[in-house]
């Protein structure tokens, strides 16, 4: 047995190692005079912390953090034997042609928002030089929001250098897609819309409180669900980030609901809509409209 | 070359440097910037009172998406402290935020040392002593603040 899987407990003259071990009914690896080591002290974080590692390297290696556009007929592959999901993918198939897949690692929402809307404002420069106005607008909400000014003004600097990225047009489509398969940079994204997402439920703290579940406060919420990354968004998130950018998002539901369309929500409800999202339970995708604006 | 970690180091320790908080210090090693060598003085109106325990933090190019890596280099006697030094702490696991920099690492290490969780055990002796026999725990833990004097 190694030392690093026992733990060393120095024993006091008056402190008798058998009685308390017994007593405390786990198995003693080995003592003597000077030391009790138990077994059952192992790391156990850092097993799951190396489990969780192992997992998200599988995902990582087997899909990128954004896809390239494929045919949305790729879809009706993957659902050959299930009849509810079928009649949904032809639904959508009237209303959609190319799919842009994203990596399901809890980011996905964030992920496949910033890259559509960001593909969306190469193409529409007056809505590209608002967008930055919003964005210098939410930094003063963000700023009143409780999080260090340093690590503010990091995550807003490189969300701002990919967003500069936006004044090229069009020639800056491969570019955009690097940089979004470029996890630091990619990160920085989801990052950055995570901050002005719980700055917009915190602000908005009255509000939004009424979606939360049990007796957490819309910090606590936030804490833990929305500033960490890897945590996957709800409708509250979405309501939330559209909410403060002011960008119509359409989600298309695939799931066992009985209906045989992808019923679309809006957020906000009644928004121009900006950005098609594909939900199928757990995880975000990109969708693209036949006839976009 | 910079990468939006080692970025995000530099601020980390130019804040750490400049608005310093109570109690800890970090700095980066000579060589190497994703690697960090920490102290922790244990709290006033603790037993950990004078110890000066020493960590290193380790970072990946993930960083802040990722938390780094920290552990104690000082043997330490407590709940939440595993043999190997490793730490058994939310917001350095699930509840990670990158917007936590060194700055709130340290100080959150240091929190803890204050208020140990015996409810989530890493060190399961050191636990049952906080919680059944806090003369005896006390006692351990002041054995770990005079060893960390010679280390």
């Amino acid at each position: 047995m190694e030392d690093k899987e026992a733990v060393p407990v120095p024993v006091q003259s008056d402190f008798n190692p058998a009685a308390f071990v017994a007593g405390y009914n786990r198995e003693p690896i080995y003592f003597d005079e000077k030391f009790v080591y138990l077994v059952t002290d192992i790391n156990q974080d850092e097993l799951i912390m190396q489990r969780r590692r192992e997992i998200e390297k599988e995902i990582w290696e087997s899909t990128s953090l954004i896809s390239e556009k494929e045919d949305l007929g790729s879809l009706e592959a993957e659902y050959i034997t299930d009849e509810v999901y079928q009649s949904k993918v032809k639904d959508l198939l009237r209303k959609y042609n190319y799919i842009r897949r994203t990596r399901p690692d809890g980011n996905c929402f964030y992920r496949a928002f910033a890259f559509a809307y960001f593909e969306r404002l190469l193409s529409h420069q007056r809505e590209y030089e608002d967008f930055k106005e919003i964005i210098m607008k939410n930094k003063t909400n963000l700023m009143t929001s409780g999080f260090s000014t340093v690590t503010l003004e990091d995550f807003h600097e490189t969300f701002m250098e990919v967003v500069e990225i936006l004044s090229k047009g069009v020639s800056a489509q491969e570019e955009l897609y690097r940089v979004f398969n470029d996890q630091s940079y990619s990160d920085y994204v989801v990052v950055y819309l995570r901050l002005i997402t719980s700055s917009q439920l915190k602000l908005n703290a009255d509000f939004y409180q009424n979606f939360i579940e049990g007796d957490r406060t819309i910090v606590e919420f936030c804490h833990q669900e929305v500033e960490p990354m890897y945590k996957e968004s709800d409708h509250i998130h979405i309501i939330a980030l559209s909410s403060a950018l002011d960008v119509g998002i359409r989600v298309r539901y695939m799931d066992r609901g009985q209906s045989t369309e992808a019923i679309a929500h809006d957020f906000p409800e009644g928004s121009h809509v900006r950005v098609h999202l594909l939900y199928r339970p757990g995880h975000y995708d990109i969708l693209y409209p036949i006839d976009a604006d | 070359m910079s990468t939006p970690a080692r970025r995000r180091l530099m601020r980390d320790f130019k804040r750490l440097q400049e608005d310093p908080p109570t109690g800890v210090s970090g700095a980066p090693t000579d060589n190497n910037i994703m690697i960090w060598n920490a102290v922790i003085f244990g709290p006033h109106d603790t037993p950990f009172e004078d110890g000066t325990f020493k960590l290193t933090i380790e970072f990946t190019e993930e960083y802040p998406n990722k938390a780094p890596t920290v552990r104690f280099v000082s043997k330490m006697f407590h709940p939440n402290v595993y043999a190997d030094g490793g730490i058994c702490l939310d917001i350095l696991q699930n509840r990670w935020s990158p917007t936590y920099d060194v700055s709130a690492i340290l100080t959150s290490i240091q929190s803890l040392l204050s208020d140990p969780n015996p409810n989530s055990p890493a060190n399961s002796m050191a636990a049952q002593l906080y919680k059944e026999n806090r003369r005896e725990y006390e006692k351990r833990v002041r054995m770990c603040v005079e060893q960390s004097f010679v280390d």
